[in-house]
């Protein structure tokens, strides 16, 4: 009888752990900062996928150098990111962002009671366009490039809008080598294809020919092609080079980190004269660069200790500095005086001011 | 003597509250299926409410994130049958030869040896696989088709579709293996001494008996198939083609799900709401396969009930 | 002579000889069917190993060390110029710890050996690498005075995930693995168990029950991915469970077990001969008693090798994971289920898509680990099923 007794007494608590575990979880819900206190000073991030290796390496020397729980770093995506940041006031604590937040985003945190929020800037993500060592490089325009990725492009005549049917770069343009267009490039979810369709396709259909892509209902038009031309070659950029040393026509789209890392088999082509170089991308010259940012919740700053620790190591010069440690990953680093700047205000708290967002 | 009667109903009472707490436990995967069910339909409902279902299941172009983008799964559904077909193709033959081979020629000791091998399969993640066929099946696809100047994608469906075959072979093999033991005995020696040969008897009487169950086994690899993700994830394409020649990247519904999900755009815009249409896709379509696949196994088990005994 | 008696031998067939030889062809592909599978682990083990071997060895730099005030406070002139870039980066970031914790070392010039840059590695394996020619110049002048080693790689094996190659180790993910997996198995295994206990001894046949049973066997097959989609609804935004951790993948994985376990556990108390309970309610045992006595007992064994093979798959297992958002930079070793944690297939997935070489190569490394873990667990499972197996 005692057995039995016994053993009705470990189904019940068997199946009470399973429920009792739902119900628990319930009261931690409604409390949210209990079940978020477990955690404290741990910080969380999430955000671009672009500035993940970024905030992966500061967030990992922070971990290792100041006693505090290393950050923990998730790759959601900037809009993503923006999402989860932007839901309550607790964690995350951080959004990182390939681009600035968007008004429409600060509406949807502003609505959730987030205002305490700062902006920082920590650099520049250029993309460049390389070829195998052996080939001669190439130099473009950033309409040429458009011409050869953009899924639609202006008819010869340029009257109307049309299926991309250029298949050599001289069809673009006759003083272009007579050679296949072939590029390699990373997939829809990669950070660095959102910025190349926006700072080359886009860039094009709102600039120089807007009338004509809003005549024909394409406001804002940045689709790749798919026609093959254009080749997603996943989230591995050394399979891009090894695509570029064995196919000699083929161009290769990658960060401008992964240029310098691979100088010894590839060649960057030249974009509107200029070389990519940290100075030429910094200054604005290179045109296909874009600044890459990291919003905080003030109001965390004080739950959480170790996050003032991490932005400070952050906005350091030997994070994000000339020489800084980020520079190897492939960031370009602001010039001093925009980068003191940068500094300064974040140091300060200073609160984003939503009339600077679009 | 009262005592006893007490007993007795506090022993009744016991039993009753276990059997509810047993009843409990199955519950929950009641409660699983139906919260995948409405974990996905809900989202899924508002991505038809943006856009057409007419076109999500028989449009042509899959392009999101743009302006006017379009969702026809068309090329994400060949893609994913391109992939799972040449996984069959592969799967089949392995997986049912292995099977007559371990239940009608191989001895005792062979099994022994032979069983474990097909577990060991069995055991490997599919991360794995998918970085085998990243690394070292793709680029050889490649290396291979280029010496005789044919150009291969490096996310060709191919090394996808290969690997996974070789994913499912146990699962078709496993299962083969039982049905084919099940068929019996004295239907082989009924053939056996009307001077049939081995293979004739298989073929001829073996097979066709067990064949609803060896159906049964195909259809469940194929839906392991379809809902596999990690293989394609890392060594298939992203982009949506529609096309039929295995050499050329081509993706699939669970890689456009885990983009979708981990992608750049917006939580609640298209982009993301897609991955629940997709997902809803895919459980449907597992679901009809998995219905099929029950009661053809049940076909068979009916079928020699009587006379197992 | 013998040809015309065969040929008025009614019973003699003249395609005899093609028949048996058809009937060898037959055999001879089924063997061949089981040979394909022995050559594909040959060639897959071969290719992880000579891949992932290496990973276990890790380059080391003999060199002067300046330890002083000026060093320790930029760690980046501890080290003469020339070797500068040969030295890891962890290294420099860990050097002002190591001098506060081993003070003796301030102001002495000790000749110590130094870990390397993951460059200097792959250059000592004959990988790829970016050395520059005269940086390769420098490294065989150091090779020549057997001032550069490969010893054994225990970081690989004591730390977490890390930015810099030759600093990362996969042991936060394994220690991730296992608190993942027991949130599993403390989950799935008695709901399971319960659930199989019900389903062949106390359930009625009716339409109800025979509604559980196609749904269990439809979820068995239901594609991984979407039980992750259930874990982020249910557990992560309903239940407010924190993101990332243990628990949360834990849960998830279990309802994926879930059906695993009850079906196997139903084939277990199913092969349990019906005279057992007969005997045992002749003695005037309840129900339950007769279950947990008798029934249960005997078909532990099979439990338990259906329950390890169903946690292995588990514990193997990815996309979900990704979707419930274990997939991220976490190199610090989880010492709590609500903490964010990593698990090794997690591991694996992230390094696999890193460009550098030396994590191409780690990945191989865990691969074996992770490998060696699962197929040990299957083998244990083999190995109940084997001893404990009853021929009633």
């Amino acid at each position: 009888m005692k057995k039995s007794i016994l053993s009705i007494a470990t189904i019940a608590t068997l199946v009470f752990v399973g429920c009792g575990d739902k119900s628990n979880d319930k009261n931690a819900a409604s409390s949210a900062s209990s079940s978020a206190a477990v955690s404290e000073n741990q910080i969380k991030m999430v955000g671009s996928s672009t500035v993940y290796p970024f905030a992966s390496a500061v967030a990992e020397e922070l971990g290792a150098t100041a006693g505090v729980p290393t950050p923990v770093v998730e790759s959601t995506g900037t809009g993503g990111g923006m999402k989860m940041f932007c839901a309550s006031n607790e964690s995350p604590d951080i959004t990182n962002a390939s681009r600035a937040m968007k008004a429409k985003e600060y509406e949807e945190c502003k609505k959730n009671g987030i205002t305490n929020i700062t902006q920082a800037q920590i650099g520049f993500d250029g993309i460049v366009l390389a070829q195998d060592k052996s080939s001669a490089p190439m130099s473009l325009t950033r309409n040429q490039i458009f011409l050869a990725v953009a899924a639609k492009v202006p008819s010869k005549d340029g009257k109307s809008i049309i299926d991309n049917p250029y298949k050599n770069w001289n069809e673009i343009d006759a003083s272009l080598p007579a050679k296949p267009i072939i590029v390699y490039g990373p997939p829809k979810s990669s950070g660095t294809r959102d910025s190349f369709e926006e700072m080359v396709i886009e860039h094009a259909t709102t600039k120089d020919f807007k009338d004509l892509y809003e005549a024909a209902g394409l406001e804002k038009f940045k689709s790749v092609r798919t026609d093959g031309v254009y080749v997603d070659s996943g989230e591995n950029d050394n399979l891009i080079v090894q695509k570029l040393t064995k196919d000699k026509n083929a161009i290769g789209v990658f960060g401008y980190g992964f240029l310098e890392e691979n100088s010894d088999k590839v060649i960057a082509a030249t974009v509107d004269g200029a070389t990519p170089s940290s100075d030429s991308i910094a200054s604005g010259k290179y045109p296909i660069s874009r600044s890459l940012f990291f919003y905080v919740k003030n109001d965390r700053r004080a739950a959480v200790p170790a996050l003032d620790k991490y932005i400070a190591l952050f906005m350091s010069e030997k994070m994000i500095g000339d020489r800084g440690n980020l520079k190897k990953l492939g960031l370009v680093p602001m010039a001093k005086e925009q980068r003191d700047a940068a500094i300064k205000d974040v140091m300060a708290k200073k609160v984003l001011n939503p009339s600077d967002l679009k | 003597m009262s005592t006893l009667t007490q007993n007795n109903k506090r022993r009744v009472l016991a039993e009753k509250l276990i059997e509810y707490a047993l009843a409990a436990a199955t519950g929950i995967t009641i409660l699983t299926t139906f919260g995948i069910l409405f974990s996905i339909l809900f989202e899924a409902i508002e991505f038809f409410k943006l856009q057409s279902f007419f076109y999500f299941m028989t449009g042509t172009e899959w392009t999101p994130g743009v302006e006017g983008a379009k969702f026809g799964a068309v090329p994400i559904f060949t893609g994913t049958l391109v992939i799972t077909f040449i996984a069959i193709i592969v799967a089949v033959p392995i997986g049912l030869f292995t099977a007559i081979y371990l239940s009608e020629y191989a001895s005792k000791k062979t099994r022994d040896i032979a069983k474990p091998i097909i577990e060991t399969l069995a055991g490997i993640p599919t991360v794995v696989y998918g970085f085998f066929a990243a690394i070292t099946v793709a680029p050889f696809i490649v290396n291979s088709f280029a010496s005789i100047g044919i150009e291969a994608s490096f996310n060709n469906a191919l090394a996808s579709g290969l690997v996974m075959g070789i994913m499912i072979v146990p699962i078709i093999a496993s299962m083969s293996d039982d049905v084919i033991s099940s068929v019996p005995d004295h239907m082989r020696k009924g053939s056996l001494a009307l001077g049939m040969t081995k293979s004739e008897t298989i073929k001829f009487i073996v097979l066709p008996a067990a064949l609803p169950g060896i159906i049964s086994a195909v259809l469940l690899g194929l839906s392991r198939a379809i809902g596999e993700t990690m293989i394609v994830v890392m060594a298939a394409g992203m982009r949506a083609n529609l096309s039929f020649n295995p050499l050329e990247d081509m993706t699939t519904v669970t890689v456009r799900i885990v983009d979708a999900l981990t992608g750049d755009s917006a939580f609640d815009s298209p982009d993301t709401l897609s991955a629940f249409a997709l997902g809803l896709a895919l459980f449907v379509f597992t679901l009809i396969l998995n219905i099929i696949s029950v009661y053809t196994i049940r076909v068979f088990k009916e079928k020699y009930k009587s006379s197992n005994l | 002579m013998s040809n015309n008696i065969n040929n008025h031998n009614p019973f003699y067939d003249p395609t005899l000889k093609k028949r048996h030889l058809s009937d060898k062809i037959f055999k001879y592909m089924a063997m061949s069917a089981l040979l394909i599978s022995v050559a594909f682990l040959l060639v897959f083990f071969t290719d992880i190993i000579s891949k992932g071997l290496p990973s276990y060895k890790q380059a080391y730099i003999e060199l002067p060390v300046k330890y002083n005030t000026e060093t320790v406070a930029d760690s980046s002139f501890a080290i003469d110029e020339k070797h500068y870039e040969l030295v890891s980066r962890a290294w420099y970031r860990d050097m002002p710890k190591y001098v506060s914790e081993n003070p003796e070392v301030m102001n002495k010039t000790p000749i110590e050996w130094v870990l390397a840059d993951d460059e200097v590695d792959q250059y000592m394996k004959g990988h790829q690498n970016t050395l520059t020619d005269e940086q390769k110049t420098v490294v065989e002048e150091l090779k020549k005075q057997g001032k550069v080693e490969s010893k054994f790689n225990t970081l690989f094996f004591t730390t977490g995930d890390s930015k810099i190659p030759e600093n990362s180790g996969f042991l936060a993910s394994a220690v991730g693995s296992i608190l993942t997996i027991l949130v599993c198995i403390a989950f799935a295994f008695p709901i399971g168990v319960m659930s199989a206990i019900y389903l062949e001894e106390f359930k009625k046949d009716n339409k109800m029950s025979q509604l559980i049973e196609i749904n269990i066997n439809n979820l068995a097959a239901v594609p991984s991915i979407l039980f992750g989609l259930l874990g982020l609804a249910v557990f992560i935004n309903f239940f407010g469970l924190p993101r990332s951790s243990a628990l949360v993948g834990g849960l998830t994985l279990a309802l994926m077990t879930l059906p695993v376990i009850i079906v196997s556990g139903r084939t277990a108390l199913r092969s349990v001969p019906a005279s057992i309970r007969q005997a045992a309610y002749g003695l005037g045992l309840t129900k339950w008693q007769v279950v947990k006595d008798h029934v249960l007992p005997l078909g532990m064994p099979g439990i338990l090798t259906g329950s390890i093979i169903g946690i292995a798959r588990a514990m193997g297992e990815t996309a979900p994971l990704i979707i419930v958002g274990m997939i991220a930079f976490i190199p610090d070793i989880p010492t709590s289920f609500t903490q964010a944690a990593t698990v090794m297939p997690a591991q694996i997935f992230t390094w696999a898509g890193m460009p550098e070489g030396a994590y191409i190569e780690r990945v191989s490394g865990a691969i074996m680990v992770l490998l060696a873990i699962l197929l040990t667990m299957n083998a244990v499972a083999i190995y109940f099923r084997k001893k404990y197996e009853i021929k009633w």
